[in-house]
């Protein structure tokens, strides 16, 4: 290659300058030599417009595959998006059921437990009424019971004494006494 | 018993006691034999009990009677009882003093007291009865001392009571 380039170089410039050594040097430190400007440019344009004629379909192709594809992944990104809202709102929608059906649920179960509360006040009302009035039957009838089995015990005493006290204190003239009362009102009673 | 056959031993009693003369006497003593019979627990047991011999009841009677009773009334008692119609005997005896009371045109009295009447009492009592009445009564005096004192007498369907009994009777109910 160097050796095409340089007898490309001699052929196009002439001798090329030489060091003391006979080496073949730049005529300048920096810029290059004309004719390796002139090829390198042609070079460069070449490998461009090869590039532009057969490479830049397939990268117009790459890019515009890419840009639908990226378009593409913005779409499914959007619908993701709106996806994501829906299932959002969805989910704050069905939260404010959970919501509300939780304050339903406590509601009606406060509403349940104050009326047990109630029910059971009133019956544990209804039952110490009742109770109390049992107690306060049974405490009369049980005063009555006592009450009558006392005059019961005293009518039979008093019957048993009033027996042995009147055939005790009647005696022949007491008797006497009473069948002439008995002959005198039947006598009379005519 | 059928009330005809109390009717016919009141009967063949009545006949006898009156072809013997001691009417009066023996109807007295059987009715208070009656009497006695009816509130002695002992002397009902002694003359109806199947376990007791028709001659031990004969034999109890006499015993009883033995000098309290004219062997008459003993005898009719006896034949009553030796027939087996003990239970009966107080039926019998008062079908026999209504009939002898009809025979007289009386009227039976049974007046029951808790002490013996004297004589002079049942004449008076008699007639007080006679009075209240109207009645011509034949006079039967029981001494029953579950009566306490005062007397009751009952004429047919009649009761005049003026007992202690039945004043302690009437004091008990209204305790």
């Amino acid at each position: 290659m160097n050796a095409l380039i340089v007898a490309a170089w001699i052929a196009a410039e002439g001798e090329p300058a030489r060091d003391d050594n006979g080496q073949i040097v730049t005529h300048h430190w920096l810029l290059p030599e004309q004719a390796e400007l002139i090829y390198g440019t042609i070079a460069s344009l070449l490998i461009f417009g090869l590039l532009y004629k057969f490479a830049g379909p397939a990268i117009k192709k790459g890019l515009s595959d890419r840009t639908a594809r990226i378009q593409g992944e913005l779409d499914s990104a959007a619908n993701a998006v709106q996806a994501a809202d829906a299932d959002a709102t969805r989910i704050r929608d069905a939260k404010g059921d959970i919501d509300a059906e939780r304050a339903r649920l406590f509601a009606e179960a406060d509403a349940q437990a104050e009326a047990l509360l109630r029910d059971g006040r009133v019956r544990l009302d209804r039952e110490v009424a009742e109770l109390e009035a049992r107690a306060e039957a049974e405490l009369a009838a049980g005063t009555t019971r006592v009450g009558d089995e006392m005059r019961a015990e005293i009518s039979r005493i008093v019957q048993h004494a009033t027996d042995r006290v009147v055939a005790d204190s009647i005696d022949k003239a007491t008797d006497d006494a009473l069948i002439e009362a008995f002959i005198q009102r039947v006598g009379a009673s005519s | 018993m059928s009330t005809a056959r109390i009717d016919g031993y009141a009967r063949a009693l009545f006949e006898i006691a009156r072809a013997d003369g001691t009417l009066d006497e023996v109807e007295d003593e059987l009715f208070r034999f009656a009497r006695s019979y009816e509130s002695n627990d002992e002397l009902r047991k002694a003359l109806t009990g199947d376990d007791i011999p028709a001659e031990k009841r004969q034999a109890i009677i006499e015993d009883l009677l033995q000098g309290k009773a004219t062997s008459t009334t003993t005898q009719l008692i006896s034949m009553v009882a030796g027939s087996g119609l003990g239970a009966d005997l107080p039926a019998i005896v008062d079908s026999l003093v209504e009939r002898a009371s009809s025979a007289k045109q009386l009227s039976v009295a049974e007046v029951r007291t808790a002490v013996e009447l004297t004589d002079d009492q049942k004449a008076r009592l008699k007639a007080a009865l006679e009075n209240a009445t109207g009645k011509n009564l034949n006079l039967k005096a029981i001494v029953d001392p579950t009566v306490v004192g005062g007397v009751v007498a009952t004429i047919g369907d009649t009761v005049i009571d003026d007992t202690v009994r039945t004043r302690i009777d009437q004091l008990k109910s209204r305790l």
